[in-house]
């Protein structure tokens, strides 16, 4: 059923894109040595997520750091007709692989969720993004946010406190397009809201990935043995 | 204090065993970090140079120049952009945020970090930001390299805030320009081979999940009077010897390799398949390659001279093709930069040299390899002296076989300093900011 949805999400993405180009390397991520194992280092602490307001798929204000905090957070902004190989679809293969090995691993399916938000509000309306989102992503096991924002002033805060840069395609004319040139990244947010990793298309190695995110698990554990919480 | 430092330099070119290192320039723009998106494939528009402030000259400030360089434009080869940040801190290197935004510059006196806006205007940067609390929070001095990571900015230093020798190590910070955390280099024994302790350049294979970092020498000896240097043999004894392989993911050094000579910048060939880096020792005037022998496990081996060892050309600063297979090396003494075949990095081969000035220390090519970019100062106290002290930057277009001159900036005439290290920017084709792109 997955597998369909994603097909069907991704064959719409082809129909109605544009000619999306991410200018940023034009190279799968390659990796070429065993990941270090989970919880033999520490991530970096790299700036704490500051809160705004967004919008849920059913049009709901809500607080970005409702949604980055109490679990293990991974962050990507995307538009829905992004249909550059290595952007958008490339994350989304990305993620929904990872996510399945985190329902498979035991006591971590709870503790994590992945947080999609939209840098295009205006196409990317909550109607779309939740049927974007079900046709996509959809697992009931798993928790999937998919949020957009009232509006480009209201989103660029957000960008600007991620470091996540885009920019809109212009025509012959002048003229803005559709398009979207951004550099993909995701963003590893531990249950207290601060960024410990951000992977960029050379860092898209999931097996590191993944052992990131055991590695903040298990720093959780530690930390509440010691009656500590992170 | 002139003419001492002249005789100096005569001397040194006579007398091979008084060596001195030159830090050279990390990056260009086929060498910058791999994490950097946005690169110009094409022709640049701008190239800024971080330049040092001379006493006397003009506002005597350390600024950032930029030069037009696009051909066709009306202000082609001319100064387009003067950003002087006020007063003298050993203006030294660059590098962009990994969304080529920003330009952070360092100081390896004051250890003060500019950040520039290069995206508004980038014909005119803007200063945004000044980092001051890099010795306060780390107790490293004399920030060298600035190596993007994804949000954050690696900065390989030379020296520190206690003794200002050459122990150091690497420092992080997040794009927003606050602290994160610190990596000493190591001062023990790994793998038969004790590690000194000191820094310079840095550079990453993500695929192999390596960082690779060299070393220089501290504060007292790049500050100091450079015949003062040559002269106290106490002195001449604190230059890097190693290299350092660290597991990137969890930046714990794994290897020390032994690489005599003060190994400056290092350049890694990112080609699939290839995976080898090479640095350049400049005391011993020598390249060197780095290579996995067997899996995890790194060698260095010097695999060709650079010039006349014996005359102490002293190499500065190298640049890599963008398809690995050729590299532009400076030598600062006798003012000549060098290209290498390096289709066998186990064997390079010189097949071109040109005198370029009196001294030069960057070398920095565009991304298809057509034009190449020399400035010649390499620092305040280490620059030749009267007539040879000549200050340019001079651009050439390469046909694969001669330099042909295209421009020349001269700083001096200028009233601008000393020209240092050099970047190149675009201006974006076809592209608007999200903000001002309409819709609600």
């Amino acid at each position: 059923m997955r597998i369909a949805g994603l097909a069907l999400g991704l064959s719409a993405v082809v129909l109605t894109a544009q000619s999306a180009v991410d200018p940023g390397a034009a190279t799968a991520p390659r990796m070429e040595f065993v990941a270090p194992a989970a919880g033999s280092y520490q991530l970096q602490r790299i700036q704490p997520v500051r809160d705004a307001i967004l919008l849920t798929a059913s049009g709901t204000p809500t607080h970005l750091a409702g949604v980055t905090s109490r679990k293990i957070t991974l962050l990507t902004f995307f538009y829905t007709y992004c249909a550059d190989p290595l952007g958008c679809p490339f994350a989304y293969t990305t993620l929904t692989g990872l996510r399945d090995r985190v329902l498979a691993e035991p006591g971590l399916a709870g503790r994590v969720r992945f947080v999609s938000v939209s840098f295009d509000p205006t196409t990317d309306t909550p109607q779309a993004i939740g049927w974007y989102g079900q046709h996509v992503s959809a697992d009931p096991r798993f928790e999937w946010q998919f949020l957009t924002a009232r509006s480009v002033s209201e989103l660029m805060p957000v960008l600007d406190d991620f470091g996540q840069d885009v920019s809109v395609e212009t025509d012959a004319a002048g003229h803005p397009t559709r398009t979207r040139h951004h550099m993909l990244k995701l963003f590893l947010i531990d249950a207290s809201g601060e960024v410990r990793e951000i992977y960029t298309l050379a860092f898209l190695q999931p097996q590191v990935m993944f052992n990131d995110i055991k590695t903040l698990a298990m720093e959780t554990e530690r930390a509440t043995t010691l009656g500590d919480q992170p | 204090m002139v003419h001492s430092r002249r005789a100096v330099w005569a001397a040194l070119t006579s007398v091979l065993s008084l060596v001195v290192v030159a830090p050279g320039s990390y990056a260009d723009e086929t060498c910058n970090s791999p994490y950097i998106t946005n690169l110009i494939k094409g022709q640049e528009d701008y190239v800024h140079v971080w330049t040092l402030g001379v006493q006397g000259l003009g506002d005597g400030s350390d600024k950032l120049v930029t030069i037009d360089a696009k051909p066709g434009s009306p202000y082609y080869g001319r100064v387009v952009g003067v950003s002087a940040v006020g007063g003298r801190g050993e203006a030294h290197h660059m590098g962009f945020t990994d969304d080529r935004k920003y330009l952070w510059a360092g100081n390896l006196d004051d250890s003060k970090i500019f950040v520039f806006d290069v995206v508004k205007d980038p014909a005119h940067p803007t200063l945004i930001q000044t980092i001051t609390d890099l010795p306060a929070k780390t107790k490293y001095v004399g920030p060298h390299t600035f190596y993007a990571l994804p949000g954050r900015m690696l900065i390989g230093n030379l020296s520190n805030s206690t003794d200002k020798g050459g122990v150091t190590g690497l420092a992080v910070y997040n794009n927003k320009g606050a602290f994160v955390t610190k990596y000493p280099m190591p001062t023990k024994d790994i793998g038969g081979v004790t590690g000194d302790g000191y820094g310079y350049d840095v550079a990453i294979n993500p695929a192999k999940n390596v960082l690779l970092t060299s070393s220089f020498s501290g504060y007292n000896n790049y500050m100091r009077d450079l015949g003062a240097v040559i002269k106290d043999p106490e002195a001449m004894k604190h230059f890097g010897a190693t290299m350092v392989v660290w597991n990137l993911k969890t930046m714990q050094p794994t290897q020390i390799l032994s690489v005599p000579g003060a190994p400056l910048e290092i350049r890694w060939n990112l080609v699939p398949g290839q995976n080898w880096a090479v640095t350049a020792a400049a005391l011993t005037s020598k390249l060197w390659l780095i290579k996995e022998d067997t899996p995890g496990h790194w060698t260095a081996k010097d695999v060709a001279v650079i010039g006349d060892p014996s005359k102490t050309p002293l190499p500065v600063d190298i640049s890599i093709t963008a398809d690995g297979k050729g590299l532009w090396v400076d030598t600062f003494m006798d003012g000549t930069i060098h290209y290498f075949d390096l289709s066998d990095p186990q064997h390079p081969k010189e097949t071109y040299h040109k005198v370029v000035g009196k001294q030069v220390n960057m070398v920095s090519q565009s991304w298809d390899g057509k034009r190449v970019y020399v400035t010649s100062s390499l620092l305040s106290h280490w620059d030749k002296t009267g007539t040879d002290n000549e200050q340019f930057l001079r651009a050439f277009n390469w046909d694969g076989k001669l330099l042909m001159p295209a421009f020349s900036v001269d700083f001096t005439k200028e009233k601008l300093g000393r020209p240092h290290h050099m970047k190149l920017t675009a201006k974006p084709t076809q592209q608007v900011a999200l903000a001002s792109a309409g819709g609600s």
